[in-house]
């Protein structure tokens, strides 16, 4: 004892180390418990969502190639550069296991790294940042307990994503070694992540900082390897490819040759990051990260000290990324709608669905894509619309009510801004969309017809925003959940209203549904009815909100 | 009475469902004074200020801040007011600087070299964000906020709430020089030193009504001062004397309370017997506070009832 002490002492004042190296992980399996405890949940929805996703991937994928024959003729025409640039090189198309990789394996591996990456800034830097674990560190608890329980139970989860889709790929019918090679290599991009993260949260000081730093860690691995899958030579992708971890998993060639040994790298990789991670853990003080905070402004521009533009400035980020975000996602069904129509025969029924009361598959489908597109931007502007009660619940209201704003000023500044951009949104992505397809058919003026037929669902983002201010008003404590359930409802019956086979007046009156389609004959008379409803929600709700007392969480 | 007043109430009720928050609240401020708002939590400090922002819509009674309705004219109003609440929340990825001049703009003026003076005085570091700071610093924005405006009336609740005693310190030159600027305060608190330093007037409530309004020296001539003397005689002639009460005798040390009238007769009585070292302490805010809450205040209420 007296050795130990004796020991103690002397370090404490020469070195960085601490006592004996047991203590630093005593209380690990409290901690682990307590973990699993705070996180059962998030993990269980995961496990549910990106293993369901592949069973009914692989379902649907069955119903629109159904014979091999079809299958062939798709993987004739797949390796495109969009294709390879956005989802990776299709090397096994003409199986069912390789068109559920081209359709759904990148998003499985990116869901699973946000996964962990959440998880891990969650129980590491957010709970640091809360103070939370401070309160737990003046315990008997070892200094890397808590991190090292934290990245163990991701790396778990990590696991058990990696049997369950794999399960859920041989449960429909697909080979099992192609599945289980499928399911390590998704497997093997979440373990990567984990080291990631587990880094990104020693060196940033927030939880956003942390989650950012990993995020642009994410980005850089997609882009390299889209990158790699571009320079490919036939379905092999250059060397570019081992420079990033998704391309460790996508060399896996999961239903193709099935390798192993890539999984080793990402094993490595991921212990090797931990394990600096703990390094950086034993330099630093709690609650501090490596990277200095970094310094803001010390006055504010002239537009934030406006109330619109302080709108503007809280939201620039959000409002960034959904831009991108939408943008990216209308040349992508830009680019594939014609691939995808020559696909679909027009006797299949997923086509038929499709068409609706457009001229063609083609259009129906465009349609369709623009229309999806337009439900992006209203969840961009919904969400953008929602902080006009998430400021009141959180106690800022309070401070801008009480300076000389009138709510009704103050909510109209909350309601201009995802107007205004979504109308933008509506029309950049619209184009987008149109000038997409447009390359594809060699026909320069569809841009101006899809921004144009985009536009005019704006009267349902509108309808959208003032239903948000109205909840807010009327309901302010169920707000929330009640316009984003509403939204849900909304997207389900626009998107597949038809394949439940609900009534036509209910799938064909929705605010998004009642409003002509591309390809589909004008009228004016559903904007306008929309467009007054927006007006009326509008002022009942800024009515309400100017005469009701202000209202806490 | 032809002062003017800053801020004017009457009666104010307020119900939360259930709950009766407000039953009858009466409130004064008087123009270029410092008024106290004394009361445990739960009592109404912070629904009372939210009235009288028009945060809140009053049930009954009438409220009037600076000559107009807080509820009907609160644009107008607030321009002329500033307000500190208890617990600050701010945009966690904006500076404080930044939210000082946001704060300023709303209310329609940003006095850049006023802000910068209080940002020295309260010793606080603009360039960080909202996010890194802890609950003394994020009041340390509103209060800057509010002493740089040149608003008429600043209505602080409990604005000291998780500031160090040095800062305690600044806070109060801050109120005093507001008041010699010639604007008025409504300072809710339940620190007693800092209410008895600072205001003019103090306000007790108790579940939503006034108990104990008026100067702090108008209050203490309503309640009992004690007194301690040494004298030479029999202290039993005091007894004797109406008026005082809890006498104690240690040898030739004598302490007893007394009523404001009395004190001539105690004078009186007092003479003859010789009296040296006379102590005279009137009450402190904290047992004239503490006479309307806990033991005392249910024993004079039982004692009423009977």
């Amino acid at each position: 004892m007296t050795a130990v002490e004796t020991r103690g002492t002397r370090t404490s004042l020469s070195t960085p180390g601490r006592g004996r190296v047991v203590d630093a992980y005593a209380g690990f399996p409290i901690m682990v418990r307590f973990i699993l405890r705070r996180n059962w949940l998030r993990m269980l929805i995961w496990t549910i969502v990106l293993a369901g996703l592949i069973a009914v991937v692989v379902q649907s994928q069955r119903v629109a190639f159904p014979t091999q024959a079809d299958r062939d003729a798709y993987a004739g025409i797949a390796n495109t550069p969009a294709v390879a640039a956005l989802t990776g090189l299709p090397y096994a198309a003409s199986t069912l296991g390789g068109i559920l990789n081209i359709k759904l394996w990148m998003t499985e591996a990116i869901g699973l790294a946000f996964a962990v990456i959440f998880l891990v800034t969650r129980n590491g830097r957010a709970e640091e940042e809360a103070g939370r674990t401070e309160l737990l560190r003046g315990g008997v608890l070892g200094q890397h307990a808590y991190s090292l329980a934290n990245w163990v139970v991701t790396a778990g989860f990590s696991v058990v994503i990696g049997v369950t889709t794999a399960l859920a790929a041989i449960g429909q019918g697909l080979p099992a070694d192609g599945a289980f090679a499928m399911g390590a290599s998704i497997m093997g991009v979440g373990l990567v992540f984990i080291g990631v993260s587990a880094v990104t949260g020693q060196l940033a000081q927030t939880s956003r900082g942390a989650n950012t730093l990993a995020s642009v860690v994410l980005a850089a691995a997609y882009l390299v390897r889209a990158a790699a899958d571009l320079q490919a030579d036939g379905d092999n992708p250059s060397g570019l490819s081992w420079a990033s971890p998704i391309g460790w998993g996508q060399q896996m060639r999961s239903y193709g040759e099935n390798l192993w040994w890539p999984l080793a790298i990402s094993v490595a990789a991921g212990v090797a990051l931990c394990a600096a991670a703990l390094l950086l853990e034993r330099r630093r003080d709690v609650g501090e990260g490596i990277l200095p905070d970094r310094r803001g402004p010390r006055h504010a521009s002239a537009l934030t000290m406006t109330p619109v533009g302080l709108t503007l400035r809280l939201q620039r980020g959000s409002i960034i990324g959904w831009s991108l975000g939408v943008l990216v996602g209308a040349l992508f069904f830009g680019t594939v709608a014609t691939a995808m129509a020559d696909l679909l025969a027009g006797d299949n029924p997923i086509a038929q669905a499709f068409v609706g009361g457009a001229k063609d598959v083609v259009e129906g489908l465009l349609g369709f894509f623009a229309m999806a597109n337009v439900l992006l931007v209203s969840a961009f502007a919904l969400q953008s619309t929602d902080t006009i009660r998430s400021e009141e619940a959180n106690g800022r209201a309070e401070l801008q009510w009480s300076r000389a704003i009138s709510r009704t000023g103050w909510a109209l500044s909350r309601m201009v801004v995802p107007a205004v951009i979504s109308f933008l949104l509506l029309a950049v992505s619209g184009y987008a969309i149109g000038a997409s397809f447009g390359a594809s058919v060699n026909d320069p003026s569809q841009g101006g017809r899809f921004a144009m037929a985009s536009l005019a669902y704006w009267p349902s983002v509108l309808l959208i925003i003032a239903f948000v201010v109205f909840c807010a008003a009327w309901l302010p404590r169920a707000a929330s959940a009640v316009t984003w359930g509403a939204f849900g409802v909304l997207v389900v019956l626009s998107m597949f209203g038809d394949l439940f086979g609900l009534p036509d007046w209910v799938v064909g009156n929705t605010p998004f549904t009642a409003v002509p389609r591309v390809g589909e004959d004008f009228s004016a008379v559903p904007l306008i009815v929309i467009g007054l409803l927006a007006i009326v929600f509008a002022v009942l709700g800024l009515r309400r909100l100017r005469i009701r007392d202000m209202t806490g969480a | 009475m032809t002062e003017t007043l800053a801020v004017d109430v009457h009666g104010l009720e307020k119900d939360f469902g259930a709950v009766r928050a407000l039953d009858g609240l009466d409130l004064r401020v008087a123009t270029g004074s410092v008024a106290g708002f004394l009361g445990p939590n739960g009592s109404g400090k912070s629904t009372t200020i939210r009235i009288l922002l028009g945060l809140l819509r009053a049930d009954g009674g009438t409220a009037t801040l600076l000559g107009g309705d807080p509820w009907r004219d609160a644009v107008g109003l607030h321009r002329r007011v500033a307000y500190v609440a208890g617990d600050v929340t701010l945009w966690p990825n904006l500076t404080g600087g930044q939210a000082i001049d946001i704060l300023g703009a709303l209310r329609g003026d940003v006095d850049r070299a006023r802000i910068d003076r209080f940002l020295q005085l309260f010793d606080l570091d603009p360039t960080k964000k909202a996010r890194s700071y802890s609950k003394g610093n994020r009041q340390k924005v509103a209060l800057v906020a509010a002493f740089a405006s040149r608003a008429e009336l600043l209505i602080l609740d409990e604005p000291t709430n998780g500031l160090d005693p040095l800062m305690e310190g600044v806070f109060t030159d801050c109120v005093s020089e507001a008041k010699a600027e010639g604007r008025s305060v409504l300072l809710s608190s339940h620190i007693f030193a800092e209410v008895e330093k600072l205001c003019d007037t103090v306000m007790i409530i108790r579940d939503g009504r006034t108990v104990e309004s008026g100067t702090l020296t108008e209050l203490r001539h309503l309640q009992r001062s004690t007194i301690t003397v040494t004298i030479d005689g029999n202290a039993a002639a005091l007894s004797a004397v109406q008026g005082v009460t809890d006498l104690t005798v240690d040898g030739v040390r004598v302490s007893f309370s007394v009523d404001e009238g009395a004190l001539p007769r105690v004078m009186t009585a007092l003479a003859p017997l010789g009296p040296r070292g006379l102590i005279s302490t009137p009450p402190s805010l904290e047992e004239l506070f503490l006479r309307h809450y806990g033991v005392h205040a249910d024993q004079a209420e039982a004692a009423a009832q009977r």
